[in-house]
């Protein structure tokens, strides 16, 4: 059995439209004029035990709302979440027991005080035993570096620090399951790599089931095996990052440098898919024509000053899912 | 349920001392907010002694009787400082989100807010209202034996019903994300209102303050009791109920916040 259930989940917010001042704030309470907006639409997905997913669509496409609705915050409006056997709006407090949950951008320490205290504290609300607790603390602070900045008070941590001490924190309590809201956002290379190693680290040391929402592709590529893709509320693909990558294995793109004046620039046998000034960024399908006659096409009417070849970057691809749908692919490519 | 009572009281002593550790790590603002308070309850009080300098005494209170109604009233405001006030910025935390990471932990939201902040700003009322107190029962000659516990259950009574309003202010956030203004609405006028002698109010007033938004309960109820004065409404018995009539719109306030709290849940924001 899986470990996270989604079936045919539905939520619709209803949005109020605001009426100004006190007064309006007031007759609001009683009379309200409403637009409906879907979040989610009918998402179904497993997850197994272990697993490490990425959960991915661009902002307002749902991923906050699915979270929400997976760690008993929202209720949903129809269909059924299982988490570990619990629905988790009914038995919110027995959930938030197996769960961990980090927001990268709104900290859950306590803002005024030493990131210490923040752990000793959620000792006591989680009720970790005196071990557990010093082991984790041992393991987290080897791993993360937290001695360095246990005693300062959070409003004074680095971004890099404040989210390697939320990530501790969510720990905690042993969960079996880790919701990861961008989660390296914000942070700089170096940090951003050590996060990563870390999630990998938890996932493959503790078996920690892992969802990651983000927008940099880079952790989706270091991380997962497996992603969900969604915009506007509804499922674009899920399954092997891999697979897409396959998909998109046929591709290259030729960016080209070109002399002089260019007008309304075009070639055959490639699609322009960016320009900056005379630098132009070209797709073709290898298999279809070669760069080698690509080239030959430009150089034909246009002066080359510089040209590189390279794989497509996953940003692209899912750029391009997006806006074509994995289907027109499928049928494209394969 | 012991148990979990007992481990409810445990943790919120807990998270009381890291919230007062949070509050000492500025120092000044502290210091400053503690007389900051002081001062403005004295200046009221002094606003009474100029009052009565030229009248002598009104609907019948003098003036170490009016300091001892306003100062009860403070010094529940004070108890109910130190639990609720952190209530009042329950919608700041709506607003930036943060206050989803109490519906992911095993605990009662509304216990896990509330023990969030042990609010020690309220020490400036304690002062005020101390030596208040103590100034009025001795300059009114008071002998009190079993009024201890009517003064008592007055400030528990008082306690609640001021924060229960402030529960009921700060819920109305999860409908509408900005609540602080209701404070200064409701909440000041009223505490504002019973600073002095119900009896000098229109009868509508004394009717709202008494059964819908039980603020005569607070003060002026058990100060008739205690201070040994009749009045031509309400019979001296009154002054018994406060805890009783907090306890009952407490509880009703927490029902609001929790249908609040469902709402929330609903629309996450």
């Amino acid at each position: 059995m899986s470990l996270i259930e989604v079936n045919h989940l539905y939520k619709e917010f209803k949005i109020a439209r605001r009426q100004e001042g006190l007064g309006g704030a007031l007759r609001s309470l009683f009379h309200r004029e409403y637009s409906t907006r879907m979040a989610v639409q009918d998402i179904s997905f497993a997850v197994g035990r272990g697993e490490m997913v990425g959960y991915i669509g661009p902002n307002g496409a749902g991923k906050s709302t699915t979270i929400k609705m997976l760690t008993g915050i929202l209720v949903p409006t129809s269909g059924e979440v299982r988490v570990n056997g619990l629905v988790p709006f009914q038995e919110r407090q027995k959930n938030a027991r197996q769960i961990g949950v980090v927001f990268g951008q709104r900290t859950q320490l306590w803002w005024d005080l030493p990131a210490i205290e923040s752990f000793e504290l959620l000792k006591q609300v989680f009720q970790i035993p005196d071990a557990r607790y010093r082991q984790n603390m041992a393991t987290f602070s080897d791993i993360l570096g937290l001695e360095e900045f246990l005693d300062t008070p959070v409003r004074q941590l680095s971004l890099g620090q404040r989210m390697r001490a939320d990530i501790a924190a969510s720990l905690l309590h042993d969960p079996v399951i880790l919701f990861l809201d961008e989660p390296t956002i914000g942070l700089d290379v170096l940090a951003k790599e050590r996060m990563r190693k870390f999630i990998r680290e938890i996932n493959r040391e503790r078996g920690v089931t892992v969802i990651l929402t983000t927008h940099d592709m880079n952790d989706i590529e270091k991380l997962c095996r497996r992603m969900i893709l969604i915009d506007n509320g509804r499922v674009m693909y899920d399954g092997e990052l891999a697979r897409i990558k396959e998909m998109f294995g046929k591709e290259r793109v030729l960016i080209v440098d070109l002399e002089g004046e260019v007008n309304g620039f075009s070639i055959a046998g490639a699609e322009v898919i960016k320009q900056e000034g005379n630098r132009k960024w070209l797709r073709f399908n290898r298999e279809a024509v070669t760069a080698s006659q690509l080239i030959n096409h430009i150089s034909e009417h246009y002066e080359i000053r510089d040209l590189t070849i390279k794989d497509p970057e996953i940003e692209v691809m899912i750029r391009h899912i997006y806006e074509k749908g994995i289907g027109s692919y499928e049928g494209a490519c394969l | 349920m012991v148990q979990s009572l007992l481990r409810g009281i445990d943790m919120y002593l807990y998270m009381a001392g890291a919230s007062i550790r949070a509050q000492l790590q500025y120092r000044y603002a502290f210091v400053m907010n503690i007389l900051g308070w002081a001062m403005t309850y004295a200046g009221t009080a002094i606003t009474m002694w100029v009052l009565l300098y030229s009248f002598g005494a009104l609907e019948g209170w003098t003036f170490w009787e009016l300091i001892f109604l306003f100062a009860l009233a403070v010094l529940s405001w004070g108890v109910c400082m130190v639990f609720f006030f952190h209530f009042r910025s329950l919608d700041q935390y709506i607003v930036n989100g943060t206050f989803d990471r109490f519906l992911v932990r095993p605990v009662h939201p509304f216990f896990h807010f509330m023990a969030m902040k042990f609010d020690v700003g309220a020490f400036g009322q304690f002062l005020f209202s101390i030596v208040a107190v103590s100034l009025a029962y001795s300059s009114l000659h008071l002998h009190w034996t079993w009024q201890w516990l009517v003064f008592l259950g007055a400030v528990i009574g008082g306690t609640l019903i001021q924060g229960g309003l402030l529960v009921v202010i700060s819920a109305m956030a999860f409908w509408t994300t900005r609540s602080e203004r209701l404070y200064w609405v409701v909440m000041w006028p009223f505490k504002s209102l019973m600073n002095y002698p119900l009896s000098i109010y229109p009868r509508v007033i004394q009717v709202l303050v008494t059964f819908v938004l039980p603020f005569a309960f607070v003060n002026y109820l058990p100060a008739l009791l205690l201070l040994d004065k009749t009045s031509n409404n309400f019979s001296p018995f009154w002054g018994c109920l406060s805890p009783l009539v907090g306890v009952l719109f407490f509880w009703l306030c927490l029902r609001f916040w929790m249908l609040g709290l469902d709402r929330y849940k609903s629309t996450g924001s």
